[in-house]
């Protein structure tokens, strides 16, 4: 297992530099760069912008631009400085406690996402064809097919107009109060925490889980219809033991690959979601940098969500081989 | 029980290092804001007490906390809070008034401006401020290069040099200019920075520190007990994405007639909302004390603020900026391509009919829900300059605007009269030439600016001339503006009192004359006339003369219709009724920045 670890991590090394050349010419073919809209401003004279594309290094050439990079970023660990915010890049994406936030985010969601998806698929496929399981299917292709932004601000839409929180003293979006920001962490703060995040949950969950709902129905559907299953019940087996004991750890399998490739779409695929919400995401950051065409910090988003994306994958197949003793990776 | 009182006694320390204690007394050379007396634009407004917290709501975190290096309006929104200049424009009149300094006098040759400082007044930390702060951000901050700012272009004179500043003595100042260039005065509103905290960044006055280490100096990452100011708030507070947090500055020297020292709110949040929806929610839910609302959201406020206890405050003015959409006439120039659309282009009347056709009418109507107003000049409407007044700050009357009143009768009678008409009987018209004339007007993805260019394409259409429209990525619409490509660009441009400074767009070599980028080389009478007229507005201290000079500028620019004005949102907000002299809007802030609330004078009516 050990070989296999060391051999993915030096995989993910030439992976890396190809998404980041990738991700470069990108940006450069994009029209316009961070000081266009410094051209549209009458205030602002030729020498001014001159100045500045100097600055920035823009008038170089791609090659070298693309080359100074790597250099700053391989000898000196250095990925270099936000234009925008004038701040290095790692501040410029995680200023606060976002990376914190956006690891909570997406981890917690994750979690409450397979609690109730993987129990509601066996359920619906267990009780095929009846009445609640096509309540369960309508639900689920109702959350599949909702856009998330839109399901958001219907929400607190629906909190606002309808249930009048306001009255209540309660507000909506963000993680919490404004006032709870910074103080030191108490049982109200816990209450205001969950009061937030529950919105969130259900936004970012129920897209996810109704894909999981349906991916655990068929799945366990398919197993049920194994001969194996067959025997198990013509053994006399209870019914409880061979859905719970021997399909579902069966089915299982394909949800798990995918919880590792989850992870990254959560925190990268979320940013409407943070932007309608109110969530202090990396998500956010990385979206106000491509808006502004700040390149440093829109490299350094897009190597940190390879990663992550890489990390997931690593982490799905030992996952699988965890659940599944008949996978060995040596 | 130790540890808690070490941590109090340092949390009091640490308090004690970002605001000194206040001024005991009023100091004798307070900036008064005439609150409630009559005779003055703020005789309606009420005497505040201290205390409380607003809260509004902004779209974007701001860049960083240095108010030199600030690009945009998310910083300079809040630096604008922290930081004051010598002279400022009143929030109610528009009209330069004294700030920082208490008075001003121009010399006789009108080429040097003395300034007067106000005396006894403290930085947010308690350290004096004096004429070495003023000298200090101008020469070693504005004026130098190693800085990045784009308030060094707002120095600049005419005959390309800078003024030159000096200090007399600890509380005068003068500059010195070589030619008599009075939108110089207005741009000494920039703001002054501390002495004492910031010159250790500047390399020039500490070698010790790289070059360009001032660019990165106060920037989001800083401590926020570094930051010192003048103005009425400090930034004590921030959560990225989340909000900012400023308290009053013990230090501020504006006060009320009753000797009340201002701002009235102890601290005023900006809580950071980047969906102008969940803007609008959170006002509804209670959330924000004031929304800068869009035309969309009339319908929805109105009815709810008698029963929410909210006000709609509905400008009648238009705000400043311009929009237009541009006539490229410059077309093909660059590959020697379409010379028959490029000479169309260039005929006044063409351009005419085109600027005949729009119904700015249905445009405020169906687009601005009424809440808009016409515009037929490059300069903004607020503006004392405006063509439409009579005399400089008067009324509008717009009797000496060049008016382009709806008429597509009209239009279509001049285009017959150049020989644009549909020669081949498909229901366009086509050039003289017999070639077909199909023109696509861009703009970028904003609502507003695309349900306009929808009304013109149906106008033009209307007539016979085949225009479609065509939405594009921002940048790649200002690649266009500077490339010169493209038949019709949509767009705005932001404004402001004085016409000068519009002069990079209007004068023939202007880098944003991006209607006839070669006028430049070919200037014909008219574009020799317009940038002589800039010329002279700028160079006279007497304003009546500088109107009589930018009236005919705004008058031949109008007529030439490089580009053909459309029309510019009004003014709106929302308030809660508990925010006292909310009711007062700044004509001087954008709702992106203050919301229009005089920063320093709303209050909390419930204490």
């Amino acid at each position: 297992m050990l070989t296999y670890i060391i051999r993915r991590t030096v995989y993910m090394l030439p992976l890396l530099l190809v998404v980041s050349l990738i991700s470069f010419t990108l940006i450069k073919i994009m029209p316009g760069d961070y000081l266009t809209s410094a051209r549209m401003n009458p205030q602002v004279t030729e020498e001014t912008l001159q100045a500045q594309i100097q600055r920035f290094g823009l008038d170089r050439s791609f090659i070298v631009q693309y080359g100074l990079w790597l250099k700053n970023i391989v000898q000196h660990g250095d990925f270099g400085t936000s234009f925008d915010t004038k701040m290095p890049v790692y501040k410029a994406l995680f200023l606060g406690n976002k990376l914190g936030w956006t690891v909570f985010i997406a981890l917690s969601t994750l979690i409450l996402t397979y609690l109730f998806a993987i129990p509601i698929g066996i359920y619906s496929a267990t009780h095929q064809y009846k009445p609640s399981d096509h309540i369960i299917t309508f639900f689920g292709f109702l959350g599949l097919s909702i856009p998330n932004f839109f399901f958001a601000l219907v929400l607190l839409w629906i909190l606002v107009v309808v249930f009048k929180v306001g009255d209540h003293g309660l507000s909506v979006g963000g993680v919490m109060d404004l006032h709870y920001y910074g103080a030191s962490f108490s049982w109200g703060k816990f209450v205001n925490i969950l009061w937030h995040m529950w919105p969130v949950w259900v936004v970012i969950g129920t897209s996810g889980m109704a894909g999981l709902i349906r991916l655990m129905r068929a799945n366990l559907l398919d197993t049920l219809s194994l001969p194996y299953v067959k025997t198990a019940r013509a053994k006399g087996l209870k019914e409880r033991v061979v859905v719970y004991k021997h399909a579902v750890r069966n089915a299982i399998n394909p949800l798990v690959t995918i919880l590792g490739l989850t992870l990254p779409a959560l925190v990268s695929g979320s940013v409407v979601v943070a932007i309608v919400l109110n969530l202090p995401t990396v998500g956010r950051s990385y979206f106000s940098a491509l808006q502004r065409q700040d390149e440093p910090v829109i490299m350094a988003g897009l190597l940190f969500f390879s990663l992550f994306l890489l990390i997931g994958n690593v982490l799905a197949d030992f996952l699988l081989a965890w659940v599944d003793p008949r996978i060995r990776y040596d | 029980m130790k540890n808690a009182l070490i941590l109090a006694g340092l949390l009091v320390l640490t308090s004690l290092a970002v605001f000194g204690q206040g001024y005991t007394t009023q100091p004798t050379d307070a900036l008064v804001f005439p609150v409630g007396v009559a005779g003055t634009v703020y005789e309606d407004m009420e005497l505040g007490v201290q205390g409380g917290t607003l809260t509004i709501a902004t779209i974007e975190d701001p860049k960083g906390w240095n108010d030199m290096v600030a690009h945009e309006t998310s910083t300079t929104a809040i630096t604008s809070r922290q930081h004051r200049g010598l002279v400022n424009l009143d929030h109610i009149s528009g009209a330069l008034v004294p700030d920082l300094a208490k008075s001003w006098d121009i010399s006789d040759d009108s080429l040097v401006i003395t300034f007067h400082l106000r005396e006894g007044l403290m930085w947010s930390d308690g350290e004096p401020i004096t004429a070495d702060d003023v000298v200090f951000t101008y020469n070693d901050l504005l004026l130098n290069l190693d800085v990045d700012t784009n308030a060094r272009d707002g120095q600049l004179l005419p005959d390309d040099t800078y003024p030159v500043c000096a200090k007399v003595d600890d509380y005068t100042v003068s500059f010195t200019m070589s030619v008599i260039f009075r939108p110089a005065l207005n741009s000494l509103s920039f703001a002054i920075m501390p002495e004492h905290v910031l010159a250790q960044y500047v390399h020039k006055l500490n070698p010790a520190v790289p070059v360009g280490t001032f660019n990165e100096a106060w920037t989001l990452a800083t401590p926020l007990t570094d930051l010192v100011g003048n103005g009425p708030y400090i930034v004590t507070g921030y959560q990225p994405n989340v909000s900012i947090t400023m308290s009053r500055n013990p230090y501020y020297y504006g006060y009320d007639p009753a000797g009340t020292q201002l701002p009235y709110y102890d601290t005023f949040v900006s809580s950071i909302v980047s969906n102008s929806d969940v803007s609008m929610l959170k006002f509804r839910n209670g959330e924000i004390d004031v929304y800068a609302l869009r035309p969309e959201d009339i319908a929805i406020l109105l009815p709810e603020g008698a029963t929410k206890g909210f006000q709609v405050m509905i400008s009648d003015d238009p705000g400043y900026g311009t929009t237009w959409f541009l006539i490229n006439q410059d077309i093909g120039l660059a590959d020697g391509t379409e010379a028959g659309k490029r000479e169309i282009y260039r005929n006044v009347k063409f351009r005419e009919a085109m600027a005949l056709c729009i119904d700015k009418q249905t445009m405020i109507d169906n687009v601005f829900n009424g809440l808009a107003g016409p515009q037929w000049s490059p300069v903004s409407v607020p503006s004392p300059f405006y063509a439409g007044r009579d005399v400089y700050g008067g009324p509008i009357t717009e009797n000496s605007a060049v008016i382009f009143e709806y008429d597509p009768a009209k239009a279509a009678g001049l285009l017959d009269e150049i020989g644009v008409i549909d020669a081949d009987g498909d229901g366009w018209r086509d050039l003289p030439n017999g070639d077909p004339l199909t023109m696509e007007m861009n703009s970028n993805d904003n609502t507003i600016r695309i349900a306009s260019c929808l009304i013109l394409q149906d106008d033009w259409r209307a007539i016979g001339l085949n225009a479609t429209f065509q939405v594009v990525d921002f940048n790649t619409l200002v690649d266009r503006l500077f490339g010169s490509t493209g038949d019709l660009i949509y767009l705005g441009l932001t404004g402001g009192d004085e016409p000068n400074g519009g002069s990079n767009v209007y004068n023939s070599c202007g880098s944003l004359h991006a209607y006839r980028y070669s006028a430049c080389d070919e200037p014909d009478e008219i574009d020799l006339r317009i940038d002589e007229l800039l010329g002279l507005g700028a160079g006279t201290f007497d304003l009546d003369e500088a109107f009589g000079y930018y009236t005919e500028y705004q008058q031949l620019l109008s007529a030439q219709l490089g580009y053909v004005y459309t029309v510019v949102g009004s003014f709106q907000y929302a308030y809660y009724n508990y925010v006292g002299n909310a009711f007062k809007s700044s004509t001087t802030s954008t709702p992106s920045g203050n919301n229009g609330l005089l920063t320093e004078l709303v209050f909390d009516k419930r204490l």
